[in-house]
């Protein structure tokens, strides 16, 4: 056997095997799908698209589930993901605003801004920002961060104002958000630092020569350059956000609630859960049918936004290939 | 260092200093060039901040709780938290993980890039698993841990974990492990495709010229020419391996100790890593023994901050870059 | 050259790889599943790994949790070999399955140690966690002022059926309000409860004593404490059961359960943090 694979190997079984090998890929995401639609069947089967309605309270719901029998009645799959779903595009729509917004900043700074020296320590400060793992992320959280905000930002008055509603303590939207920024701000800004580094640099000091100041032309001749790479790695981030289960489910306030944006400051303090933090929170409880295939449709729904996401950054990226340095 | 100082526009210029185009025509920009350029230095400079922040804040909580003492001790039940022992399993479990995941992940992640850049025929069959790399790296873990436990539930895997009669337990160190590798195959897929696009047509040129086939190319010229990149690739792979956390809540089992189990050992028992323990000993966990969680913490990204540094060594050994090196991407 | 690392790389790979595994194959051991409670998950991990220890590691445990009813439910599906459970079996428990007692375990209503309240009425317990009252100055014998919140169990819990059932005087576990956060476990409710001043919440004895920054609260007048719960005048008291499917006689589980009812070793483990049984119903050798 090892002396057949010793043996110079002709081309075309090279080609073959190797080809082969790059289709287990293909096939892994092809048995994803099916495994985790399976899962989902039953609550889809029963409740079709109400289930990503709105209505009752959700924690209520997945209490009940958790006392229903092996072999459940349809009437057992009673729930309405909508909270989940409006927590996670709160959270994930917010986070890659902010982080959008910071990393384009910091990369323009770190490409043509900085002094060379900032420059070389920006760029490893950057990847290892990207390399913190999250769940350092959720301990300081969870330990400083909520601690800090129920005691000197969320006042007695604001916890009175909506105590027949929901009891606010500290963790909740603001620190979710703040900490899934935190985390897909550093990958956006490698990325994009990375695309911005590709752009020849005469085009960008043409542009100064014709009489624009250095941070018109960056904005003007570097950033439009690298617009494909930017909508790549937004869509990458969002997967991050959408899909960031552990850290979310530590400081995000342990209830599935709707956050109201009429509430004011008070929309920041309150709590949320997401898709993907819902799974983690009620992992235990798997083994349970009725819960087990709705969290199997929570999946479903976190896998196809990600591949909508990828999709979509595909289309938006095809009419720009035209002046595209990079991809 | 000249433009070290952007923002100077109380004292005027003296006239020296006009050679230096960037800075002294920064006071003839627009109002609204000139605050979004001081962003661009508040948020960069901020960033820095941040890391320093997180990296000081472990290494202070590091130093208040981590004893040696730790890493060499088994965890333990106890009724109280300050008998809960140490994190030796927790340790090797990553360690273990890291090493399932990239054996499983590098192969892939190598041989995939090479098919797509060297053959990739038929050319939709390229373009698909190149986008299929893509739609990887956006899957969140939480998926792909959850899709995991539906697959080594099945009986045909129960060999793969502990068995019951109503099934496969579905958690080990090999499933979970097999699924982290789903983590590391892009980033070693990416890296190895760089440097096989960058590597000079030539060198494939001047070895078929000399009568090799394609495959032995790619095997004596090619595939040495873009080791560091593999190797680059691989630790990128490695440091997202070690910092999950949901794959390993869902798939590893979440026992205190590393639990062998028939004729795979270790690999087919359950046990912890670092980022579970920590987020077990962590008030989310189980566990609420912060100072513990404090301890593993700093750990970890001690861990991190090593490979952090090795591939920034990989960039520079070896001799002259073949192509330029940038790779700050995962 | 480049092909000499490499064959060095997969023997050494390899034989790190059988490095792990070799050890455990060379004995053969029994591994046990539990899955279940978290109130009796402390008391589960030291008995199974004394056990484990005086049967010099052949017997190994893999004790998970999640709550009474999954203990139950995976039990019943095959799953694991013992559910725990912290409270009786109810009429939705499914059939087929034995309970045996193991300890008696006792809940306590708590609140955060900076809350100067040491004493609960039961109206004033179901008053406050049936959301009829929302502030600390609505209770007698409160100092605070501030907004009152009240920390629940998912209805997993068994904790929470015996909290129920026996301090809230009523059977049904819906009774406690909604807008109270319903955390997954024992742990997740003690750090609610210990970082928050105006909490309250209920927690079985473990984790009510445990921590310093908790304060167990007395219900009307009697002190929440083992010497009470031993005398039965708290009333807030409950079993922890082991779970099988079918009778445990005879079995590698039964030999285990039989053990905690009747042994020494088992005695003093429990006698740390919970009460021993004095007439269990025991299952033979």
């Amino acid at each position: 056997m090892l002396e057949r694979l010793r043996r110079p190997w002709s081309d075309h079984r090279a080609e073959q095997l190797l080809g082969a090998v790059a289709c287990l890929l293909a096939i892994g995401i092809i048995l994803m799908i099916v495994f985790i639609v399976r899962g989902a069947w039953p609550t889809f089967s029963h409740l079709g698209l109400s289930w990503l309605g709105s209505g009752g309270n959700l924690d209520n719901q997945v209490g009940a589930m958790v006392n229903t029998s092996a072999h459940p009645a349809a009437s057992a799959f009673a729930f309405h993901a909508w909270p989940l779903i409006w927590g996670t595009l709160l959270t994930a729509g917010f986070a890659v605003l902010f982080g959008l917004a910071i990393s384009l900043a910091a990369a323009i700074f770190i490409v043509d801004f900085a002094p060379p020296f900032v420059q070389r320590t920006m760029k490893p400060v950057i990847r290892l920002l990207a390399a913190i793992p999250g769940v350092l992320y959720g301990l300081i959280g969870i330990l400083v961060l909520v601690p800090f905000i129920d005691k000197h930002i969320l006042t007695t008055a604001e916890q009175n104002s909506v105590i027949n509603v929901i009891q606010l303590s500290g963790g909740g939207l603001g620190v979710t958000i703040l900490l899934v920024t935190l985390m897909i701000t550093p990958i956006l800004t490698a990325l994009i630092t990375d695309a911005l580094e590709s752009v020849p640099r005469a085009w960008r000091e043409g542009a100064i020569a014709l009489g624009l100041n250095p941070l018109r032309a960056t904005i003007a001749v570097s950033l439009r350059a690298i617009r494909p790479a930017i909508v790549a790695a937004t869509a990458l981030a969002t997967a991050r956000a959408l899909g960031e289960a552990v850290v979310v489910s530590m400081v995000s306030g342990g209830k599935a609630f709707a956050p109201n944006p009429l509430d004011g400051k008070i929309f920041f303090l309150e709590p949320v859960e997401t898709l993907a933090s819902e799974i983690v929170r009620q992992a235990d409880n798997l083994s349970i049918p009725v819960l087990h295939s709705t969290l199997y449709a929570i999946a479903a729904l976190l896998l196809f936004s990600s591949f909508a996401l990828s999709l979509a950054s595909y289309l938006i990226r095809l009419p720009m290939r035209r002046y595209q340095v990079s991809n | 260092m000249a433009s070290a100082q952007p923002v100077d526009s109380t004292r005027p210029a003296p006239p020296r200093r006009r050679r230096h185009g960037r800075r002294s025509s920064l006071r003839s920009w627009r109002l609204r060039d000139q605050i979004t350029f001081v962003l661009a230095w508040t948020v960069g400079l901020g960033l820095c901040a941040v890391a320093i922040s997180v990296v000081v804040f472990f290494a202070v909580e590091g130093i208040q709780y981590l004893r040696p003492s730790l890493l060499v001790t088994h965890p333990s039940a106890s009724v109280s938290q300050s008998g809960s022992g140490g994190f030796l399993d927790a340790i090797e479990g990553t360690v273990l993980l890291g090493a399932i995941g990239l054996l499983i992940a590098v192969p892939i992640g190598v041989v995939t890039a090479v098919w797509v850049i060297e053959y990739g025929r038929p050319r939709w069959l390229g373009r698909i698993v190149e986008s299929t790399v893509e739609i990887i790296a956006g899957t969140p873990d939480i998926v792909i841990a959850i899709f995991g436990l539906a697959l080594f539930q099945l009986g045909a895997f129960s060999f793969l974990s502990f068995s019951e009669p109503g099934g496969a337990f579905g958690r080990s160190f090999l499933t979970a492990g097999a699924m982290m590798s789903f983590l590391a195959i892009p980033p070693v897929y990416t890296a190895t495709r760089n440097g096989l696009i960058a590597t000079p047509r030539q060198m494939r040129e001047a070895s078929f010229a000399l009568g090799k086939t394609r495959i032995a190319t790619i095997r004596r010229v090619v595939l040495p020419a873009v080791r560091r990149d593999i190797a680059t690739g691989s630790t990128l792979g490695l440091a997202r391996i070690i910092g999950d956390t949901a794959i390993v809540i869902l798939l590893l089992g979440a026992t205190l100790r590393l639990q062998s189990d028939g004729a795979l050992g270790f690999l087919s028992g359950t046990g912890s890593s670092l980022t579970s323990y920590i987020y077990n000993n962590s008030p989310a966990g189980d566990g609420n023994a912060p100072d513990k969680a404090y301890a593993a913490a700093a750990v970890l990204l001690l861990l991190v901050l090593v490979l952090n540094w090795g591939v920034g060594r990989i960039g520079r050994i070896g001799g002259p870059p073949i192509h330029a090196e940038r790779r700050l991407g995962a | 050259m480049i092909e000499r690392p490499r064959r060095l790389l997969v023997p050494i790979l390899a034989a790190a790889a059988l490095a792990i595994a070799l050890p455990a194959v060379a004995f053969a051991t029994q591994v046990i599943l539990l899955s279940g409670s978290t109130a009796a998950f402390p008391l589960l991990e030291l008995l199974t790994d004394k056990y484990s220890a005086l049967q010099h590691h052949k017997v190994k445990f893999i004790v998970a949790q999640g709550g009474s009813t999954v203990g139950i439910n995976d039990v019943a599906a095959g799953k694991v070999n013992i559910g725990d459970a912290s409270a009786a079996p109810t009429s939705t428990t499914p059939g087929g399955l034995d309970f045996y007692p193991i300890a008696k375990y006792f809940v306590c209503v708590v609140t955060n140690k900076s809350n100067p309240i040491s004493n609960l009425t039961t109206s004033q317990v179901e008053s406050i966690f049936e959301g009829k009252v929302t502030n600390w100055s609505q209770v007698s014998g409160s100092t605070l002022t501030t907004p009152i919140d009240v920390e629940s169990r998912t209805s997993v819990a068994g904790v929470l059926t015996t909290f129920a059932s026996t301090l809230l005087g009523g059977a049904k576990s819906t009774v406690v309000t909604s807008h109270a956060t319903q955390w997954a476990s024992e742990g997740l409710m003690q750090n609610a409860v210990a970082n928050d001043p105006n909490a309250v919440g209920f927690l079985s004895d473990y984790y009510a004593l445990d921590d310093k920054k908790i304060g167990a609260v007395a219900y009307n007048g009697i002190g929440c404490n083992v010497a009470n719960t031993v005398n039965e005048t708290y009333p807030g008291w409950a079993f922890f059961y082991e779970v099988t499917r079918g009778s445990a006689t005879g079995t590698a589980e039964g030999r285990f359960i039989n053990w905690i009812q009747t042994s020494k070793p088992a005695k003093k483990i429990i006698e740390k943090q919970w009460i021993p049984l004095t007439l269990p119903k025991t299952v033979g050798g």
